[in-house]
């Protein structure tokens, strides 16, 4: 599995528009900056979001109609920082590939996607019941903490693998060679 | 034009927080980067959703003077987080930053960033906004907006400068 990602990030790595990405100073950088920025639009709509879940924001304001009027905004900085994390990966496939935080990273995302999906469930299916409290049931907040956590986590996993401490081309011991991906020469 | 002198930034890297930050990579990371981009999260969400709301894009059949308030709760959270965040960052590599365009273009649009909302946004978004004229809060919205967006772009330019 790890040998056929290396392959694919070499393939990736070999064709010119991932070579002209990284090598352009300009282009590079603002992609990067254009990511970073965007999270002021996604994750900020969605802290907003988790916090009035928690009743820590307009907790006279009804929880349902608050996610459902930033969702948008929300989902356009999302999309933004998709293309532009597809597109930073893209410049840098066989570093990124073998980032043991890119790889947790993912992880992350992939767990605060699935909780958003049974956060969204559950909060339509229960709608009205308690809209207008200042706090959302029980297992609402759980899911709202527990979002607040994990974009905590892709953020400051995201911001690790800049960091090269335990990179393949260090001496890594085997469990954390394998969880990065690291492939023989 | 630097705000302040070489040797304060001398004092600030030789300090035992510019030791912290410059010794260990781990603290530095998480404490100081990590902290500092979840706190930019959280101030923009905060500008962005009373922005949003005075410009008519979202949250309509709320009262704008509502999500005002409550916005600006977090942004003071959010703003004391950002700073106390970057004074360690910044610590750890303050000589550097003495040489560096982009840092001072950040200290001057943060510094600009908060004399407008605590002098001009603040005062004017208190009152009953029904008294004000629309132009006006529109206008105010997409003036905060690109304060921070510029504060936060040239914060991140400091990396690459």
């Amino acid at each position: 599995m790890n040998e056929l990602l290396y392959q694919f990030a070499e393939w990736l790595y070999a064709t010119p528009w991932s070579r002209a990405i990284e090598e352009s100073f300009y282009l590079y950088n603002w992609i990067e900056t254009t990511h970073v920025l965007t999270v002021m639009l996604s994750l900020g709509m969605l802290i907003f979001i988790d916090l009035r879940m928690l009743g820590w924001v307009m907790p006279q304001v009804s929880a349902v109609k608050i996610a459902q009027r930033l969702n948008t905004a929300m989902m356009i900085g999302f999309v933004i920082m998709f293309i532009t994390g597809i597109l930073l990966f893209y410049a840098k496939p066989t570093y990124t590939i073998q980032s043991i935080w890119f790889r947790i990273k993912m992880v992350l995302l992939l767990g605060a996607f699935v909780n958003a999906l049974l956060f969204h469930k559950r909060m339509m299916s229960s709608e009205g019941s308690w809209d207008m409290e200042p706090r959302a049931p029980a297992h609402l907040r759980l899911g709202a903490a527990l979002s607040l956590g994990l974009w905590a986590g892709v953020v400051t996993t995201g911001r690790l693998i800049a960091y090269d401490w335990f990179h393949c081309y260090r001496d890594l011991p085997a469990a954390m060679a394998w969880a990065a991906g690291c492939v023989a020469d | 034009m630097e705000l302040l002198p070489l040797g304060f930034f001398e004092w600030a890297e030789s300090s035992f927080l510019g030791y912290i930050g410059k010794t260990y990579g781990g603290i530095y990371a998480t404490l100081g980067q990590s902290v500092h981009l979840i706190s930019l999260a959280v101030l923009g969400g905060a500008v962005l959703v009373s922005d949003f709301r005075l410009l008519g894009w979202v949250l309509r059949d709320v009262p704008s003077e509502v999500v005002a308030e409550q916005a600006h709760k977090w942004f003071k959270i959010a703003l004391f987080t950002i700073i106390a965040s970057g004074v360690f960052m910044a610590a750890a590599i303050a000589i550097k930053l003495y040489y560096n365009a982009a840092y001072w273009a950040k200290m001057y649009a943060l510094i600009s960033g908060v004399l407008f909302v605590f002098l001009v946004r603040r005062p004017l978004l208190k009152g009953d906004h029904s008294q004000i004229n629309p132009w006006v809060l529109k206008l105010v919205a997409v003036a905060s907006i690109l304060v921070w967006v510029s504060v936060a772009a040239t914060g991140r330019w400091i990396g690459f400068s």
